[in-house]
Order: C-alpha cells, then sequence, then structure tokens
C-alpha cells in the first residue's frame, strides 16, 4: 500500500488540505434522518466505542457491535461493555453482512488487519466510517470501489462524548468523506446524521478531509499537545530540584499547574491566559515565549515537513513491523523521569498561585500553541483545522497529565501520538540546554511577583497586550469559541 | 471552675458581603449535647464550618479537648452535601453515569474507600461492620461509590463519623434521605457514642432526635440564642395567583403514561429490579416508596429514558414501545424530573433564570436563545416563586430550599404531561417541605400525572392516590389510597 497523500498531484494536496468549512447549525435540521432505519454495526467496544453507541442509540438509531471470535468467546471487557448495557454483539460474519454503515472505532494500529477482514464481508454500496484518516491516508488503504468512507471524529474522549450527550449538548466534531469512495453521493449526508446522533452538531461542526485531518492531528498531537508538555513539564520539575525547592511541591505544581493554566486558555484563549498573570509577570512571559518560539520554529517545521512527506509514518511503522522496539523503550524512559516518580506533596496551592509560581509553563503554552497553529498554516491547512489541533485540545490533554502525570497521558492518547510525542521531546529538550539555564525559581517554583513593585511602561505593555490579542489564532479562536457556547468550565484547583 | 469545651468569642463572618455572624458568643460545656435548628439561612452552616476550622472567621474559637480521652482531638463536620472522586481524583461525573455498565472502573468501591478511611485515621475495620449492619449498609460493600443514590451516600458519610468517633461531631442535616428504620437506628448509635464520650452539635430542625440531645439552640441576626426546645416555626405561606400557561390541562398524546412487563434490571450478578409489573395512567398521582437502595431511582430512570437497559425490556412510554426509533429527547419533553441526585450533578455555572428555562429543552445548561413567548413565561414563573430578586444569582449561591424551587419550577415549566418529583424535600426544613407540597398539589390540580417519592407519610402533598411500595427490587404492593391512610 502506497501512501494516498504522495499519489496526489500538488493541485490536489492543496486542495485537499484545504477542505475546511466551519458548518451552520442549520445544516442539522434533518438530525438523524439520514441513517433512521439503518443497520449500524461498531467495530469495538472501548471507551469511544461505548459511548458513541450509547448516544447514536439514544438518538433513536439502530446500533449493534461487532468484535473478534476471541474477545467475544474470551468475554473480554470490550464484550462486557456491551451486553451489559443491553447491545446485540455478534462475530464479523454474524454481523457485518447485514450492516448499512460499519464503524471502525478499533486502534490505528489495528486498522489495516480489521479492514481487511470486514470488507470483503460488507454489503454492496455500505459506509464505511472511521474517526482518523491514518489508515486511508498514511497506509494508503485502498476501499472497494461501491463502498462509502467517511470520517466523523468526535474531538474528546469517549466519557466526555458521553457526558455531554446527556446534558443535551454535544463536544465539537469534525467530519470528512473521502473523495475516492463516494459512489452514491451520500457521504455528506450520512456523516452528519452520524453527528448528529453523537450530539457533536450542537457543540460546531468542522467540515473537513480525511487529508486534512490526518496531517493537522499528527502534527498538534508531537508538538504542542503531547511533546511540548511532555518537555516542559520535565524541564520545569528538574529546575525546581535543581534549584532546593521542595520535590512533593514540585512534582504538584507541575503536575496539576497545567490544567489550571490551559483551563483559562480553554475558556478564552491565550489572551485569558496570559491576563491571569500580573503585568509584570506578563511581560516576562511574553518576551520568553518569544524567545522560545524563535529557539522551536525549526522543530516544528521539521516535524511538520516529515508529517507532510510521510517521512514519520514511514518510520513508526516500521517500528510497528519492529514489535515497539522504540515506543516501548521510550515509554519506560518516561516512566523514569524524577518527575515521573515523585509523588505530588500534601501541599494546597491555590488557583492563582499556579499562574504566579509557574510563569514558565504559561510562556511554554503560548509558545507551543502559537507555533503549531503558525506552522500548520505555513503547510497549507486552514486556521479553523489547526485551532482545532492545537489550542482546542491542549487543555484535554492537560486534564490527563492531572490526573496521572506524563505515564497516564501516554496510556490515553493514541500509540501514534505517543511515538510523536517522543520523539519531539527528545530533540528538543537539548534545544532548550541554554534556555533553561538562565531560567531561575522566580518563573517556576516562587512568585514572580515578589520583591517586585509591579510598575509597568504603558506603551510596552499595549504593544504586548496587542499582539497577543490580535495574532490569528486569537482571531479564529474567539469564532469558534463562541459556537461552543455552552463549555463547560471543569472543577481545578 | 472547668473550662468549657467549646468557647467562641466575638465571631464575625460574612459570606458574599451578607453579614452571617455577628459578634457571636457561646460556650458548649462538657456534657453538653446541642441541636441547633432555625430557618434556613441563618448560619448554621457557616459556624458549624468555622468550629471545624473549614472557613475563617474573625474572632475566637477555643476547643478544649480531653487530654486523657481515648477518642481522636478533632472536630469532624459531617456535610449535608456529598462529594466524591473517581480513581483519578477527578469529581466531575454527569447523572446517568451510574446507571451505565463500564469495565473500566471508575471509582472506589465502599469497602475500599472504608478501608482506605481506616487506615488514614488509624481505624479497626472490626469495629465498623456493626455500623454498617445497623444502617442496613453491609450489603453495599460492593457497590461502587458512582452508584450510590443520595441516601446512601449520607450513610456512607454517617459510617465515617460513627467509626472514627472524634471529640466533637458536627452533622449538618444528619437524617437526610434516610427512611424510618435508619434513622432511629442512627438515633440509637449516636447515644452509643455520645455515652463513649462524643460531644455532639447536630444541624436539623427534625423531632425525632437521640435521648443524649441536652440544649436547643438558633441563630437569629448572627447571634446564638439558647431555646428550650425547637418550636415549630410560624412560616406564612403566600400562593400566588397561578400562571395562566400552567392552568391549562397538559396535552396528552396517550392515555398509557407508563406500562411496563416483567421488567428486569442488573448489573452483572446484582439484580437491582425484578419481574416489575406497573401501569400509570393519565392524570393518576403516585406516591413510590421503599427503603434506601430498594431499586426506587433506577425505577424511575426507565421512565424518564436514563437507563440503558431499557432497550431489552418490554416497556412502554406515553403509548409507545421503548427502542422503536424515538430518541431520549421525545421521552424526555413529556417529563419534568427532580430528584437530590440530579440536582446533585446539576449544572454549577447556571443562574436561577438560565436553570429554568433549560427545562423546556431537558438539557442541563442552557444553549440557546429562548423566543419571546418562552422567555416571559420563565419570567412569570420566577416571580410566581418568588425568585425574581434572585434571578441573575448562580443557583449554587442560594440556600438549598431555594435551589429546589428552582429546580421545581424548571420541570414544571413546560408545563409537561408527567411530573416525577423524587424526594424532592430532601434536605428541607418542615415549612418548606408543607410550602413545596402546596405549590405541587396546586400545580398538578391541571390534571398533570405525577410520581412523587417521599419517605415521610406525614409529609406528601394531598392530591396523592396511588401507592406502589418497592422491596429489595420488587413490587410489594401497589394499592389505591383513601386520605384515612396517608394522614
Amino acid at each position: 500500500m502506497a501512501n494516498y497523500f504522495n499519489t496526489l498531484p500538488l493541485r490536489e494536496k492543496l486542495n485537499q488540505l484545504g477542505v475546511c468549512d466551519f458548518m451552520d447549525s442549520s445544516e442539522f435540521l434533518d438530525g438523524v434522518s439520514a441513517l433512521k432505519g439503518k443497520k449500524l454495526v461498531i467495530v469495538g467496544c472501548g471507551a469511544q466505542g461505548l459511548n458513541q453507541g450509547l448516544n447514536l442509540r439514544d438518538s433513536g438509531l439502530d446500533v449493534s457491535y461487532t468484535l473478534r471470535k476471541e474477545a467475544i468467546e474470551g468475554k473480554r471487557d470490550s464484550w462486557k461493555n456491551a451486553t451489559e448495557n443491553n447491545f446485540t454483539v455478534g462475530t464479523y460474519e454474524e454481523l457485518i453482512p447485514n450492516a448499512d454503515v460499519v464503524i471502525n472505532l478499533t486502534p490505528d494500529k489495528q486498522h489495516t488487519a480489521v479492514v481487511n477482514a470486514i470488507m470483503p464481508l460488507m454489503k454492496e454500496g455500505a459506509t464505511l466510517l472511521y474517526s482518523h484518516g491514518f489508515n486511508i491516508v498514511e497506509e494508503g488503504m485502498q476501499i472497494r470501489k461501491d463502498l462509502t468512507v467517511i470520517m466523523v471524529a468526535p474531538k474528546c474522549p469517549g466519557s466526555e462524548v458521553r457526558a455531554e450527550y446527556v446534558r443535551g449538548f454535544g463536544v465539537p466534531t469534525l467530519i470528512a468523506v473521502h473523495p475516492e469512495n463516494d459512489p452514491q453521493g451520500k457521504g455528506l449526508a450520512q456523516a452528519k446524521a452520524y453527528c448528529a446522533g453523537t450530539g457533536g452538531h450542537r457543540a460546531g461542526v468542522l467540515k473537513s478531509s480525511f487529508v486534512a485531518e490526518v496531517k493537522s492531528d499528527l502534527m498538534g498531537e508531537q508538538t504542542i499537545l503531547c511533546g511540548l508538555l511532555q518537555t516542559g513539564s520535565i524541564l520545569s520539575f528538574d529546575k525546581m530540584v535543581e534549584k532546593g525547592i521542595d520535590a512533593g511541591y514540585a512534582s504538584k505544581l507541575v503536575q496539576y499547574g497545567v490544567e489550571v493554566i490551559t483551563e483559562a486558555l480553554k475558556q478564552g484563549g491565550i489572551t485569558a491566559m496570559m491576563d491571569r498573570l500580573s503585568n509584570v509577570a506578563k511581560i516576562k512571559a511574553f518576551e520568553i515565549s518569544e524567545e522560545l518560539k524563535d529557539i522551536m520554529r525549526p522543530l516544528f517545521q521539521k516535524h511538520q515537513d516529515d508529517i507532510m512527506s510521510g517521512e514519520f509514518s514511514r518510520t513508526m511503522m516500521e517500528d510497528w513491523a519492529n514489535g515497539d522496539t522504540n515506543l516501548l523503550k521510550w515509554r519506560a524512559e518516561t516512566g523514569e523521569t524524577a518527575f515521573e516518580k515523585t509523588p505530588a506533596g500534601d501541599v494546597k496551592i491555590g488557583e492563582q498561585e499556579y499562574f504566579d509560581n509557574y510563569t514558565l509553563m504559561v510562556a511554554f503554552v503560548r509558545a507551543g500553541v502559537e507555533l503549531a497553529f503558525e506552522t500548520m498554516v505555513q503547510a497549507g491547512i486552514k486556521p479553523e483545522s489547526a485551532y482545532y489541533e492545537s489550542l482546542h485540545e491542549t487543555p484535554l490533554i492537560a486534564n490527563t497529565i492531572a490526573r496521572k502525570k506524563l505515564f497516564e497521558m501516554n496510556r490515553v492518547i493514541s500509540d501514534t501520538a505517543e511515538y510523536g510525542c517522543y520523539l519531539f521531546d527528545q530533540a528538543c529538550k537539548p534545544l532548550l540546554g541554554d534556555f533553561m539555564k538562565k531560567v531561575d525559581t522566580d518563573l517556576v517554583g516562587k512568585n514572580f511577583n515578589e520583591g517586585k513593585d509591579g510598575a509597568v511602561d504603558n506603551r510596552k505593555l499595549i504593544d504586548i497586550n496587542e499582539a497577543i490579542r490580535s495574532h490569528e489564532v486569537e482571531q479564529i479562536g474567539a469564532t469558534l469559541r463562541k459556537a461552543m457556547t455552552a463549555m463547560k468550565a471543569i472543577k481545578t484547583a | 471552675m472547668f473550662k468549657p469545651f467549646v468557647h467562641i468569642q466575638h465571631l464575625n463572618l460574612s459570606y458574599h458581603n451578607k453579614v452571617v455572624l455577628k459578634d457571636l458568643y457561646w460556650e458548649m460545656n462538657i456534657t453538653e449535647n446541642y441541636v441547633i435548628g432555625g430557618k434556613s439561612g441563618t448560619g448554621k452552616t457557616s459556624l458549624a464550618k468555622a468550629i471545624a476550622g473549614l472557613i475563617s472567621a474573625q474572632g475566637s474559637i477555643e476547643i478544649d479537648f480531653d487530654a486523657l480521652s481515648k477518642l481522636p482531638k478533632e472536630v469532624l463536620y459531617v456535610d449535608s452535601w456529598y462529594q466524591f472522586k473517581n480513581l483519578e481524583g477527578v469529581a466531575n461525573f454527569y447523572y446517568q453515569q451510574r446507571y451505565t455498565s463500564q469495565q473500566a472502573k471508575d471509582t472506589l468501591t465502599v469497602h475500599a474507600e472504608l478501608v482506605g478511611y481506616g487506615k488514614e485515621k488509624g481505624l479497626h475495620f472490626d469495629q465498623v461492620e456493626p455500623i454498617l449492619e445497623a444502617l442496613g449498609f453491609a450489603t453495599f460493600a460492593s457497590s461502587q461509590l458512582i452508584e450510590l443514590s443520595s441516601g446512601e451516600h449520607k450513610k456512607l458519610q454517617l459510617v465515617k463519623a460513627l467509626w472514627l468517633k472524634p471529640q466533637l461531631l458536627i452533622i449538618d442535616q444528619p437524617y437526610t434521605g434516610l427512611d424510618a428504620a435508619s434513622r432511629k437506628n442512627l438515633n440509637i448509635l449516636l447515644d452509643h457514642i455520645a455515652e463513649e464520650g462524643v460531644q455532639l452539635i447536630l444541624i436539623c430542625n427534625d423531632i425525632e432526635l437521640p435521648n443524649c440531645i441536652t440544649s436547643f439552640a438558633e441563630i437569629r441576626d448572627g447571634k446564638l440564642v439558647k431555646v428550650d426546645a425547637l418550636e415549630s416555626l410560624a412560616y406564612e405561606i403566600h400562593l400566588r395567583e397561578i400562571p395562566q400557561f400552567l392552568k391549562e390541562s397538559p396535552v396528552y398524546s396517550s392515555q398509557n403514561i407508563v406500562k411496563m412487563v416483567n421488567v428486569n434490571i442488573s448489573y452483572g450478578e446484582k439484580q437491582v429490579l425484578k419481574n416489575i409489573n406497573w401501569e400509570v395512567k393519565a392524570g393518576e398521582k403516585w406516591l413510590l416508596q421503599g427503603h434506601n437502595g430498594s431499586g426506587k431511582s433506577t425505577l424511575l430512570s426507565l421512565v424518564n429514558g436514563d437507563h440503558p437497559q431499557s432497550y431489552a425490556n418490554e416497556l412502554y412510554l406515553f403509548g409507545n414501545r421503548r427502542g422503536s426509533g424515538e430518541s431520549i429527547w421525545d421521552i424526555k419533553q413529556h417529563i419534568g424530573l427532580i430528584s437530590p441526585e440530579f440536582h446533585w450533578y446539576f449544572d454549577a455555572s447556571a443562574t436561577v433564570w438560565q436553570s429554568i428555562a433549560s427545562g423546556f429543552y431537558d438539557t442541563v445548561g442552557l444553549f440557546q436563545q429562548l423566543p419571546y413567548t418562552k422567555s416571559s413565561q420563565v419570567d412569570e414563573l420566577v416571580a410566581y416563586f418568588g425568585l425574581t430578586e434572585n434571578k441573575n444569582e448562580l443557583l449554587t449561591a442560594l440556600p438549598l430550599g431555594k435551589q429546589r424551587l428552582v429546580l421545581l419550577a424548571r420541570t414544571i415549566i413546560k408545563n409537561p404531561e408527567l411530573l416525577i418529583l423524587d424526594e424532592p424535600c430532601q434536605g428541607l426544613d418542615q415549612q418548606q417541605t408543607q410550602h413545596f407540597n402546596q405549590l405541587v398539589d396546586e400545580l398538578c390540580s391541571n390534571g398533570m400525572t405525577l410520581i412523587y417519592v417521599g419517605h415521610f407519610e406525614s409529609q406528601l402533598p394531598t392530591c396523592i392516590e396511588k401507592r406502589i411500595l418497592l422491596e429489595k427490587g420488587e413490587v410489594k404492593v401497589v394499592e389505591s389510597l383513601n386520605t384515612e391512610i396517608l394522614s
């Protein structure tokens, strides 16, 4: 199988990268009717599979699950999840032939095997639905020409997909139709109906393409989302310990700080996050994040280049073929870092203290979000897509770090994201060596405002505020966040 | 002269810029056990939290612990509202989560929670077993925290407190959500620990109290006032004219509101409902009763479209077989629901006005602009419930009694066919309960169907005419009531 993106002429590459349409809610007036009475069969019943299925059924659709024979006979967790919630469960042979829509919600790595197993069983003219395009775009999976291929990707963990649905809202969702597989022209209508069935249509839907989704998703997760949060967390912790800050305090500040800081980011973008700092601290955070952007720009560009050329997926798939040797090695190394091994101390840290004592992380987040966004947009990805894959997802990943540190983050994200994260982290740490030598505890570990009188130069502050607010990620973010009207505030600190 | 056990001087406390406690002075002597009662919103909870050191206040609070006693030298405050976290330390849950079976376990079991608590406090596990037994809680050992109802969470809080036996134990609303038998047993247990040297402060307006209670007090104008007994407070009830749009009879799409045929619900090996047969016809007023854990909430979740196992059962709602292509939103539009659990999980960022308005769409949170007629109906209802002054305040900033009124308003805003009130008066005092039930009578007089869950026979709306009693997941009694049985 050849990398699909690389088979395209440049004109078509740009064309597919540039699919990006923020859909009006009037596009969803038909609700689920395009799928009403159709047989929906979900492959896999993990967190996404179960929660999407519960939502679809509660929207009046006919949902069942198909699992591998071993999972059924062994009564594995996926089998229990489905049967105990009263879903019909059957083998591929039992359920796929009658399915109108087959929904592939298995992990990336299994896609080729799963699709090869189910495709011959699918009936003429049925639809195959993905929630991530890696298999189609990077692996170049060829789907039978009579089948329709669509994507519906909720941009949240499975548990959130359910929680938001039952309260009458939804999570932001990306939908796409694969241009090579839309023989009846029904793909978009079905993708919209599926999206409505999961509740996504209430929270902002972005019409994208398989290509745009994959290239932006890989970029976001490797750089700002997982890579930089990992690098920033480890460097911050090590710096504090080096400078004599209590290790328990340092561990807690890093583990929970990123969640508290990015909650402000979620609510009001980089502007809101920076506004939580005092004026002096904001100016400092701005200045060092500019410096960080200059240092890290080439690395962000390299990641984007390797993703576009297919080099990243080629090397990762080599590791798959190698029994995940590198992935497992790097995972073990992350588990051995001092930050990971030091439990959070039993100290109370107030919500504002996380900002005042962790100015460095605010600078890391601003630099990372802006760089990822800028690099994606320069590569031909539209600002809306770039926003979702950078700023929008950062708080979600930060939540996982707050739960159980980097180990938890790397467990929750896909293996693909995890692999890219380690690549970034290994390259980024040495790059920041000189920068970190200059960092002291006023930026991480102690209150930045301590011992300062708080005075700032008016003009400087005005210029900096203007620079932060006028960045394109802030402009597009303001529009998109308006669509997510009822974004839920979570309980932090 | 002995020093008093608790000695408070010049205590001042403000909340949201309102003065709550003003130069409060109080001595609580050794051998005394108090009940602090009175109207809601007078500062009882604030005082309790200040004594326990949970909130800061100006003034001095001295507690003279007995150095010779074996009991822990600490003050334990048991909150009227429970709180728990999942295994990852996250406290964000949603209402329907407890009905979904998921293999990835989210929360600790009751047993694991208690083991952890015992370890933290250095307690022996064999001492907790009789307490679990006495409160009828032993069977919940393997239940996950998320699966517990509000009454069961209350029991868990009480079990911990009775096990710890701190020198000063303050319980805010000890009886909330407990059935009659558990209330009686709780009083016996409280008497036991008082004999062992625990001193009690109970915050409540209940009448059946432990024998060890020696003193009563109320807070008036920010000061603590000792009283001989808790009087039933004179409470004026002004029922305003009910808004016109709520006088109209609901339009029934079917005369059959609920029909269950041999309904069974189980989680793994544990069966929570067994062969339930039950019919509710349009306009009927039902009382649903049963002990804590008898399956009431699960039964109601089936009616409200919240239970994933509805789909494999023979269940008809509003004339349609469940699972015949309807969405849960099609079901919910016929229903107004309130329960302690629903309240607990409700959106903390909503204002009073938004909370009521969201009832039009059955959503937790308001996600759309209201058309003029609907928004003026919200205004009318806000005025009817006397909430106009509070309409832009956060729901969670109001006292519990007012929050319940807001949620009642939310349930009726669309004049639904079916009103489900699951222990709507839990945590309210008697006057508030009386007021609330009068409202229910008035609102239901237009022909609305009612399912009401309440433990206390004396505190029910008068319109109730039928009763269903659950016991261990089975229907024990279905009967028509006349007023004599109820009084």
